[in-house]
């Protein structure tokens, strides 16, 4: 649960990623075409539903699906299981590759020190 | 005047030989009249006074020391310990269990103050030292548990997040003029 943090503070001090920088690496590195993601929600759409910030994400549009549900079907706070479930499960995904996207960046660290290391 | 039956009362006036109001009034009164004899007076001189302030104030003569003749007003008080009542044995059978004191016994200059819900002189448990080094090791501990935690900050194994429309360029409140640098997001 702590592994990264032993590896970035004590053990590979010089490969373990730093989530505060930006990534030195390529984004289409390593992938034979890459696919972009794609934002579904207009910016007009968020503003007029008065999206807090943090909520506008690629997510954004489950969450307007499941705000007007949530106020078509007031007082019946239970009706509305399907979208939300539909707005976490994209939310999970989201942190999923949040995840996938940390790792790719600790391999390539790894990778360009065995190139350098090869090199010397 | 309830103290004297009214035949007494009578019998009484008779033999009295004084006249007027004073005459009609019975020399009995309540245990709580003060006379002059019993109220404090000015700082004792000589051996005598000091020996006749002391039996005032019950106490033996030398036990008992008045305060400071300096002009502050004590006169001829005592001079007690400063020891609130809560450092009385409170299983005692004390005349007045709440005040810890029995009756007669010298009160204190500062009485009301050192009363058990007011300011207490007791020792603590541990010396003053062990209390200040007890408190300020945890406090100075804990203020440099959280500056390390400041330098080596705990976090998630995950990427920041990722944010439409430029990182969210003109919901920021960036210039809506300006051209935001272009930041691209993939999907893995």
């Amino acid at each position: 649960m702590g592994a990264h943090l032993g590896r970035r503070y004590i053990t590979e001090r010089d490969t373990e990623p730093d989530p505060a920088k930006k990534s030195p690496f390529d984004p289409e590195f390593g992938f034979p075409d890459r696919k972009e993601r794609e934002m579904v929600a207009t910016q007009e759409q968020m503003n007029l539903a008065q999206l807090p910030v943090e909520q506008r994400d690629y997510c954004a549009h489950y969450l307007l699906k499941l705000m007007k549900c949530k106020r078509d079907n007031w007082p019946n706070f239970l009706a509305c299981k399907h979208e939300r479930h539909d707005w976490d499960y994209c939310e999970h995904q989201d942190y999923v590759m949040r995840m996938k996207e940390y790792e790719r960046e600790r391999r390539l660290q790894l990778r360009k020190k065995r190139i350098e290391a090869q090199a010397i | 005047m309830a103290g004297v039956g009214f035949r007494r009362w009578a019998q009484l006036l008779s033999k009295r030989k004084a006249s007027g109001i004073p005459a009609l009034i019975s020399g009995c009164r309540a245990a709580s009249g003060v006379s002059k004899d019993i109220l404090p007076g000015p700082y004792p001189k000589t051996p005598e006074e000091r020996a006749a302030a002391a039996k005032k104030y019950n106490l033996r003569v030398d036990d008992y020391h008045p305060y400071p003749d300096n002009g502050e007003g004590y006169g001829d008080y005592p001079m007690l310990a400063d020891r609130s009542q809560h450092e009385r044995d409170p299983w005692y059978q004390w005349d007045h269990p709440d005040l810890r004191r029995n009756w007669g016994e010298p009160m204190h200059w500062h009485f009301d103050m050192f009363i058990r819900n007011r300011v207490d002189t007791s020792p603590s448990p541990v010396s003053w030292s062990s209390m200040c080094k007890q408190l300020f090791g945890y406090i100075g501990f804990m203020l440099f548990m959280f500056y390390v935690g400041g330098v080596y900050a705990s976090y998630q194994p995950v990427a920041p997040k990722q944010y439409p429309y430029n990182n969210l360029h003109l919901e920021r409140g960036g210039d809506p003029e300006k051209q935001p640098e272009e930041v691209k997001h993939y999907e893995i």
